[in-house]
């Protein structure tokens, strides 16, 4: 039985704490939005933390044809911005569906099927989860060139399943093992294949798991950086990662147009935090308690 | 790895379907991960230039070289400085926000979907963000802390090499301290709730049931949580590269094996570079577990 004496202090410790949580969370977010809202001159002044004067200018930069900067006419950066991010949602949408279905019908064998070297080949697999990605990117720069896949959707897609594969694997095997197995015979009993169960009562009943899977391989493929800098020398496969920094070599920072960029480019995980957080913390979860 | 099922004899077709299952994360692993990770392991012990004529046989001349290098030997401190700052920031911020997370009863969803944004968001993106936050002229840290009355005038902060290491930390530590959160605050869930009752009823206050209930009980999660951020600052890349470029201020390890690799073509120096990286990371992580392990364990 506590008072209210003892808990007041406790609760508005908490109230502070959570908004020192969330400033920190979102007060850089924010910043950029507020940024990318302003125009130049004003970007040039004292800050306010709230626009004093909206602009939609810094965007006009990037979807118009010609836009004005210190007051020439300058060929838009449209054509690099939508070449971007059509690479970016492509190559991150084919290494999410591509990971996501090996790693589905792979974990299934892990779990339900025996065969020789299971549990060796598992443990490889998942211990490459451990190893730094980029140990193996000059091998793989090689294997790359004399495949003739650089610059390819194929090829950044093949390396972007190759490094998000362990972690969709490790999550569905968890979800599969967690699955009472008597739904699964009761199938076989009625006379229903291996395949025909997997496709019909597993994977659909693993649902939350496999989307799971796939928000974490995308966030993963969406925010690649230094893949596509050695891999993706040209718009033709370039994504924004590596597009939004080449703003800056130009001779001078164009930071709202940055910034404007920037909060083009978090809209899809922004998306995917407010809709199917559930699934991820769950897939972060499952993948760190096991 | 135990199995998780009574074994019982094998059907028919199960070794082809199990095949067919497993192929191609054979082939995808095989040929992206392990045989470029073998490859690079005897080359690394190769020349392998584009620029020089022969790969011939060097031994150990690549890591001798790469030891006596003074760039590597900066980037190799610079390295070590984002581990420790970042995982004990990380680890702090974390414990704190999964606790916190674990009280609040009221919206938890929508404070845990805050939380985890960072770590959403495009590295190359939050980096461009805190770069204009902590622009010299226009920035908002310098007119914060102006305002504040912390510093007297405008900082070039990147002019500094220990603030500059400490920036590029913290922004490391804004994308990734929501995964120790949440690895946490699944630990902590998992303890049951009678746990603390128990403790309180013997007397144990907040901090001494957080030492004797909360920390053995979460040893593993925590473990979990300290190499997962040991591995990745050991990869930071993109903060470094983003804010200060190949500068040697802040290079780090793995932006010296971009630059040794893709820009001055030295493959195997390179190669063997990263394998150190490797080593070095799983040491640390491995030496985190064990510890953990050991300091936690009271049975």
């Amino acid at each position: 039985m506590r008072s209210l004496i003892s808990t007041l202090p406790g609760r508005i410790g908490t109230v502070l704490a959570v908004t020192l949580l969330v400033a920190w969370s979102l007060g850089p977010i924010y910043w950029s939005l507020v940024t990318s809202l302003t125009p130049p001159l004003n970007l040039l002044g004292a800050p306010s933390l709230w626009p004093q004067q909206i602009t939609f200018e810094h965007y006009a930069k990037l979807f118009g044809a010609t836009s004005m900067s210190q007051g020439n006419a300058v060929q838009s950066v449209w054509p690099q911005f939508s070449a971007a991010l059509a690479n970016s949602l492509i190559t991150s949408i084919l290494a999410t569906i591509v990971t996501v279905a090996i790693a589905a019908f792979g974990a299934y064998a892990f779990v339900r099927l025996e065969f020789p070297g299971r549990d060796l080949l598992f443990v490889a697999v998942v211990a490459t989860l451990a190893i730094p990605a980029y140990t193996v990117m000059i091998p793989l720069y090689r294997l790359m060139i004399s495949l003739k896949l650089i610059d390819t959707y194929t090829g950044i897609t093949l390396i972007y399943v190759s490094a998000f594969l362990p972690l969709a694997l490790w999550l569905m095997r968890s979800v599969y093992q967690a699955m009472p197995i008597s739904l699964e015979e009761a199938a076989w009993l009625d006379g229903a294949g291996r395949i025909y169960t997997l496709v019909h009562i597993v994977l659909p009943l693993s649902a939350p798991g496999l989307i799971a899977s796939a928000i974490l391989t995308f966030l993963n493929a969406w925010g690649q950086f230094m893949v596509p800098l050695v891999f993706s020398p040209t718009l033709a496969t370039k994504p924004l990662t590596v597009l939004i920094p080449e703003f800056v070599t130009r001779n001078y920072i164009d930071f709202g147009l940055m910034n404007a960029a920037g909060i083009l480019a978090i809209i899809p995980p922004v998306l995917l935090v407010l809709f199917l957080n559930r699934y991820l913390v769950s897939g972060l979860m499952a993948g760190a308690t096991k | 790895m135990p199995s998780s099922y009574p074994r019982r004899n094998r059907t028919p077709g199960e070794l082809a379907l199990a095949a067919a299952l497993v192929i191609p994360i054979v082939i995808v692993m095989g040929g992206l991960v392990f045989w470029p990770l073998a490859t690079s392991v005897v080359d690394s012990f190769f020349r392998i230039d584009p620029m020089k004529p022969g790969t011939p046989f060097v031994g150990l001349a690549n890591y001798g070289a790469l030891m006596a290098d003074s760039n590597v030997q900066t980037a190799w401190l610079n390295t070590l400085a984002y581990v420790a700052i970042a995982v004990v920031l990380e680890t702090i911020g974390g414990m704190g926000a999964a606790l916190l997370l674990n009280r609040v009863k009221h919206g938890r969803q929508w404070l845990l979907a805050i939380t985890v944004l960072p770590w959403c968001l495009p590295p190359v993106v939050n980096a461009i963000v805190w770069m204009w936050i902590f622009n010299p002229s226009y920035g908002l840290l310098n007119h914060a802390l102006l305002w504040l009355g912390v510093i007297d005038s405008r900082q070039v902060w990147f002019n500094d090499r220990a603030t500059a290491l400490f920036l590029v930390s913290l922004v490391h530590v804004w994308r990734m301290m929501p995964l120790t959160a949440v690895i946490l605050l699944a630990a902590l869930q998992s303890i049951p709730r009678d746990l603390y009752e128990a403790a309180r009823l013997d007397g144990a206050g907040p901090i001494k049931s957080f030492r004797l209930v909360t920390l053995p009980l979460i040893s593993s999660g925590l473990a979990i949580a300290l190499s997962q951020s040991t591995v990745f600052a050991f990869n930071l890349f993109d903060e470094a590269w983003i804010l200060s470029g190949s500068s040697l201020d802040t290079r780090s390890v793995i932006i010296q094996v971009y630059l040794t690799a893709f820009q001055n073509l030295r493959f195997s120096s390179g190669m063997a570079l990263s394998i150190l990286a490797m080593l070095a990371s799983l040491l640390v992580s491995l030496i985190y577990v064990l510890r953990v392990y050991r300091e936690t364990r009271y049975d």
